[in-house]
């Protein structure tokens, strides 16, 4: 018998292989470059998004911490591979364990204070991002307010030309997050954090390790956000303190998760696919002339709006994210994208695939957004106008409390 | 040799002592009563005894081990559980899934896939087994009651903590609460049962404790510690004293 944990395995290694070989594919196939760097950013953002949701989005405790380990990652990068010559490889891991080391020493403080939950801990892993971004600033070994410069790193040539190279690196860290989410999640490891998100001094007086658990998982999201920002560091390559450390990989990451889903793996690559592919249409999409060119409206400033005004409904209507509607309206949610992609390709044909993809997603998109209780009322009077002398719903077994 | 021993424990919380130096010990197969009026420190002695609530001075000793410094994740391993006087299911888990977070962590050790097939035990054996992949929020107070016991039975502990399982039920539940208390202790679990029925704390247990205001005031068979002046006087005020 197989068993689920191969499966999963199995099921990881085909698409991670699958995608390996794009890159080789692009010469015969005769696609645009671009697609290779829009298709690394993806990656890179899942990787976030998920190394993030491992922690929080199971246990329930609301870490501002990313944007610090992301920023660890990235300045190993500059400080070993530009500044002292490692090859990127060789930065990479340090760069995940110098994270985890971080997310452990913060963890094992924090966690040891039971008066450190909820609103705090949200705040003392944000007050942490601060002071780390403090200590590269003032350091010249680290940074010292300059910037750092990555021309010269070297890069695993073995993989291809830069773009073959950023996306499989970009892929190898995306998948190993990912596979990593997903096994936590139906691990003891995973079984323990979702019970601390509910009640967990219940949790601990049930066996569950409240303590190691939390800290295994931070330790592990903080490790993997910080594998991510030192391929990324290359990509943004020329770092600074404003840039790395500022508040965009914490609110993305977050947004990103909460729109797809905090409790399930898939949610926040869900989360991360929407995030992107519409961030990167409306900063490409330029200015809109409203009203006969009396009002011309800057899409690539209105980005911020439309992620600030996404993360507010998301929060008020679809509290559990994307994902699970997404599983239990999967056909009308394929309907409703290709739908969208049609529409788009019929009525805008010179747009981009990534702009009709960004069509397909909002069509799916407002199938899943009408609440489940909605569509169950909806459900039952259909059902009740058929049989009319039936009670509809099944039956209520005692009262609530 | 008693299973549970504590000695001396003390507990303040700000300047007030919710217990001023409390001891006891609980043997193999009893069903120790804790009585006492609201805010005598019955439940203050249990969160301390299942390892929810630090003392300030005391031992606590399990089958011969000291676990006074010991995580209440360690304790409910070694065989220490207890329930909740106002339930606190897991509100995302199905009923089956919160029964099987104690067989995946208890002593029990079991694989999660394992865990939820073998939940389905203790929901059956509490009556709950129709409700095992029903969200918890669709359970009323009693069922509530009932999932508390069945998470709290899945490790196969040595002692459970009983704080109020009777308290806000009707009397048909209660009937048939206590007749589950009973078929727990035929398990070979040992008790200690937090009551303010004192009628059920009576016929159930085989040895009372007496709290009031943080110190044991009264010890001993059910029917003597009922009569003991100093209990009557705490339940029911001095104005009771000469009736």
């Amino acid at each position: 018998m197989t068993s689920p944990t191969a499966v999963r395995l199995a099921g990881f290694t085909v698409v991670a292989l699958a995608l390996w070989f794009l890159p080789t594919l692009q010469g015969p196939l005769d696609f645009p470059i671009f697609y290779l760097l829009f298709g690394y950013t993806l990656l890179f953002w899942f990787a976030q998004a998920s190394s993030w949701n491992m922690f929080t989005g199971y246990s329930g405790y609301f870490s501002f911490g990313q944007g610090a380990f992301f920023g660890v990652g990235v300045y190993t990068t500059g400080v070993l591979a530009a500044k002292r010559g490692w090859p990127l490889i060789a930065a990479i891991p340090v760069a995940g364990i110098l994270a985890a080391v971080l997310g452990l020493s913060l963890g094992f403080v924090v966690f040891r204070l039971r008066r450190l939950q909820g609103e705090i801990f949200a705040l003392v892993t944000l007050a942490v991002a601060f002071v780390v971004a403090a200590i590269a600033r003032v350091s010249s070994t680290i940074d010292g307010g300059s910037g750092i410069a990555l021309n010269d790193v070297r890069l695993p040539d073995f993989l291809g030309t830069f773009p073959s190279m950023m996306f499989r690196l970009g892929l190898i860290i995306a998948v190993l997050t990912v596979f990593a989410a997903a096994t936590i999640q139906r691990s003891r490891l995973g079984w323990g954090l979702f019970s601390i998100n509910d009640d967990e001094a219940v949790a601990e007086s049930l066996g569950v390790p409240t303590f190691r658990h939390k800290m295994m998982a931070f330790g592990m999201s903080a490790f993997f956000a910080g594998l991510s920002g030192a391929v990324h560091a290359i990509q943004i390559s020329y770092i600074t303190i404003e840039d790395v450390f500022s508040i965009r990989i914490p609110l993305f990451v977050i947004v990103m998760s909460v729109l797809g889903g905090m409790r399930h793996w898939m949610g926040p690559i869900v989360g991360a696919t929407i995030i992107h592919t519409l961030t990167d249409r409306l900063n490409r999409a330029g200015d809109l002339d409203l009203f006969g060119g009396s009002l011309t409206v800057s899409l690539d400033h209105l980005n911020d709006i439309i992620i600030g005004l996404l993360l507010i409904v998301m929060v008020l209507a679809v509290k559990d994210g994307l994902w699970p509607r997404l599983v239990k309206r999967k056909w009308a949610a394929a309907g409703a994208f290709l739908f969208g992609l049609l529409v788009a390709r019929i009525w805008a044909p010179e747009m981009s695939p990534i702009g009709q993809f960004v069509a397909g997603e909002l069509g799916a998109v407002v199938v899943l957004l009408p609440p489940v209780a909605v569509i169950d009322r909806w459900r039952n009077r259909r059902e009740s106008s058929k049989t009319p002398d039936e009670p509809t719903g099944r039956p209520t077994v005692g009262a609530t409390p | 040799m008693s299973l549970l021993q504590f000695d001396g424990i003390h507990k303040r919380f700000g300047g007030v002592a919710a217990l001023g130096g409390v001891s006891g010990t609980l043997a193999e197969g009893e069903i120790l009563g804790l009585v006492g009026p609201n805010g005598s420190g019955k439940s203050t002695l249990i969160n301390i005894l299942s390892g929810f609530a630090e003392p300030n001075e005391g031992r606590i000793s399990f089958a011969g081990v000291d676990v006074t410094d010991t995580e209440a994740h360690h304790r409910f391993e070694a065989g220490i559980a207890r329930t909740y006087q106002i339930p606190r299911p897991f509100s995302s888990m199905t009923a089956r899934n919160n029964v099987a977070v104690p067989l995946i962590f208890g002593k029990t050790k079991l694989h999660p896939t394992a865990a939820t097939d073998r939940a389905i035990h203790w929901l059956d054996f509490t009556g709950l087994a129709s409700y095992a992949d029903q969200s918890v929020s669709e359970l009323n107070l009693h069922q509530l009651k009932y999932l508390e016991l069945a998470r709290a039975l899945a490790s196969e502990p040595r002692v459970l903590f009983l704080d109020e399982v009777l308290a806000g039920l009707n009397p048909t539940e209660i009937e048939e609460s206590i007749l589950m208390i009973r078929r727990i202790h035929d398990l070979g679990i040992s008790l200690v049962i937090v009551e303010h029925v004192l009628r059920v704390v009576n016929a159930l247990s085989t040895r009372i404790m007496a709290l009031n205001q943080g110190l044991v005031i009264a010890e001993g068979a059910p029917a003597d510690v009922m009569k003991d002046p100093e209990v009557v006087k705490a339940y029911l005020g001095s104005r009771w004293k000469h009736a």
